[in-house]
């Protein structure tokens, strides 16, 4: 059994190593963060859009919902930053038979699997997405204490945590399917939940998106943070779905592990 | 039968290969409705139109969007042509007697017919959940226009990803270009907003772009969002941009293939 610190310095030479390989290819870096900043346009071109016809959306107010997104988002980039490559490229290996190249590795499979990486330019765009919650707080008049702001990063700390869940489990299928590629795709449309206010759910929809799937509780709880203080039942929501989802990826990923089968899968 | 028809036949038992993608992208095309019908729903709570138009014909909007983009979207033609590069494969297209556009074009079609089933099959499960929502078409005009429009908007969405494509010959990973074309494509090609919401200052420059043509135009007269003099003028442009951009793909991919080196055997 790996101790914590073997797994941390594991993950600061897989971190050294990936931004040194990002400042070789500065090209490549400007165009990925070109591309996050882009979505990250695009959804907040979309919220003034509709806030152009409308004053409220669900009783949110634009800046209300902008720093809903700037969360959403935020969460995501972290994601993208910290295990995207990793993950995406575990639905490939697999597929391929090189996940044997992590199998032989000295530490947890999945351990090993999703932290290969890290990307600068998710990382460089969360704070692109920090500066868009900042920005919709202060044009709220919002002034958060520092406890207001330490639940809120703990509470995207476990938005990350679920996220990366819900990318493990929908990976892990490619040890069941290996004709499924570009299910990781799937990710991004459950994502989309995220930056709707949950007062906009009603119904079976509230039921699924909000109470069985963490997709919406994920941004509102933490938004809601900043927007009208510390609220104990999201808090504990939230630290409830995350241990949940997290026991269930690391559930299904074992269980695809004993299917795998090498190259010749 | 032409070399070209055996190559949609083969296209067609490849693309079945990979039929659970399609079936993924299927059920998750449900999700992506869910989220277009929460947010414009909670949208239109308090408005009873929204730039003129009510939520069963925004709801109608986004649904032939997304049916659209399982008959003439390109998905991953971009992809599968710099992989053809990339692994040199492209060598036995430059030795036969088949243009490599017609080639992938003939692969295009048939992974839309595959797509497409897939997508009458969403839509008639979507139909009986969303009746009262959905406005028929009903203007016989304005359906006979809107085929070939599709059409070109084939020709424009897959030109557009065969050029991205070729970008191989130059970049080792062309990933981040498509992204970004995506973002910028999925914006202005309508399929966050419909584009008459915009300001009509920018709908009027929007207008005379290739993106305009990808998603919006087919969709805004099948809807009869707009009129037929605007489907008759639009048809004009759009058959200019599908023009201009096959002339593109062959510029590209004559300047690429005095760029390639076809090593080894």
């Amino acid at each position: 059994m790996k101790s914590l610190s073997q797994y941390l310095q594991v993950w600061l030479a897989s971190a050294k190593y990936s931004l040194v390989r990002a400042t070789m290819f500065r090209g490549d870096l400007f165009i990925w963060a070109s591309v996050e900043l882009l979505w990250i346009s695009v959804n907040v071109i979309m919220v003034g859009v509709i806030y152009s016809h409308t004053p409220t959306v669900a009783g949110w107010s634009m800046y209300q919902m902008l720093l809903l997104v700037g969360t959403s988002m935020l969460i995501q980039r972290f994601l993208m930053g910290f295990f995207w490559s990793g993950i995406f490229e575990m639905g490939r290996n697999v597929r391929t038979g090189l996940f044997d190249f992590i199998l032989a590795q000295p530490g947890d499979p999945l351990f090993m699997a999703s932290t290969r990486k890290l990307e600068l330019d998710g990382l460089l765009n969360s704070l692109v997405a920090m500066g868009l919650v900042a920005y919709s707080a202060r044009k709220l008049g919002l002034h958060p204490g520092l406890l207001d702001l330490g639940y809120y990063g703990f509470m995207v700390a476990c938005g990350v945590m679920i996220h990366f869940s819900f990318l493990v489990m929908a990976v892990s299928l490619a040890f069941w399917i290996t004709s499924a590629q570009g299910v990781e795709g799937s990710y991004f449309t459950l994502m989309e939940f995220s930056r709707l206010p949950k007062q906009a759910f009603s119904g079976l929809a509230s039921v699924i998106f909000v109470w069985i799937l963490p997709v919406v509780v994920v941004s509102n709880a933490p938004a809601n943070e900043i927007l009208h203080g510390f609220n104990r039942d999201w808090m504990l929501g939230l630290c409830a779905a995350t241990i949940v989802w997290f026991a269930l990826a690391v559930l299904v990923f074992r269980s695809g592990l004993k299917r795998y089968t090498s190259a010749s899968s | 039968m032409t070399k070209y028809g055996q190559a949609f036949l083969a296209g067609l038992q490849s693309n079945l290969v990979y039929r659970w993608n399609f079936g993924v992208r299927s059920i998750f095309w449900f999700f992506h409705l869910a989220v277009v019908y929460i947010l414009w729903g909670a949208a239109y709570a308090a408005n009873p139109t929204i730039g003129g138009y009510t939520f069963a014909q925004t709801l109608t909007y986004f649904v032939v969007i997304f049916v659209l983009q399982f008959f003439i979207g390109a998905f991953n033609e971009d992809y599968q042509i710099s992989e053809d590069i990339r692994n040199g494969l492209i060598n036995q297209f430059l030795l036969k007697p088949i243009h490599y556009y017609g080639y992938r074009l003939s692969v295009f079609a048939a992974a839309r017919v595959v797509s497409g089933a897939f997508g009458i099959v969403a839509l008639l499960v979507a139909l009986p959940i969303f009746r009262g929502y959905i406005v028929i078409p009903h203007d016989w005009t304005l359906i006979a226009l809107s085929i070939p429009a599709m059409c070109l908007t084939a020709i424009i969405q897959f030109s557009i990803a065969y050029c991205f494509g070729l970008l191989a010959f130059w970049f080792l990973e062309i990933q981040g270009f498509v992204i970004l074309s995506m973002a910028v494509e999925t914006l202005l090609g309508g399929q966050i907003v419909p584009l008459d919401l915009l300001p009509p200052a920018v709908f009027n420059v929007i207008r005379f772009l290739p993106f305009f043509y990808q998603a919006y135009f087919p969709a805004a007269i099948l809807t009869g969002r707009k009129g037929v003099d605007f489907a008759l003028q639009g048809l004009a442009i759009q058959a200019f941009w599908a023009f201009v951009l096959v002339c593109l793909a062959e510029f590209v991919w004559r300047k690429g293939l005095k760029h390639h080196t076809a090593a080894g055997g």
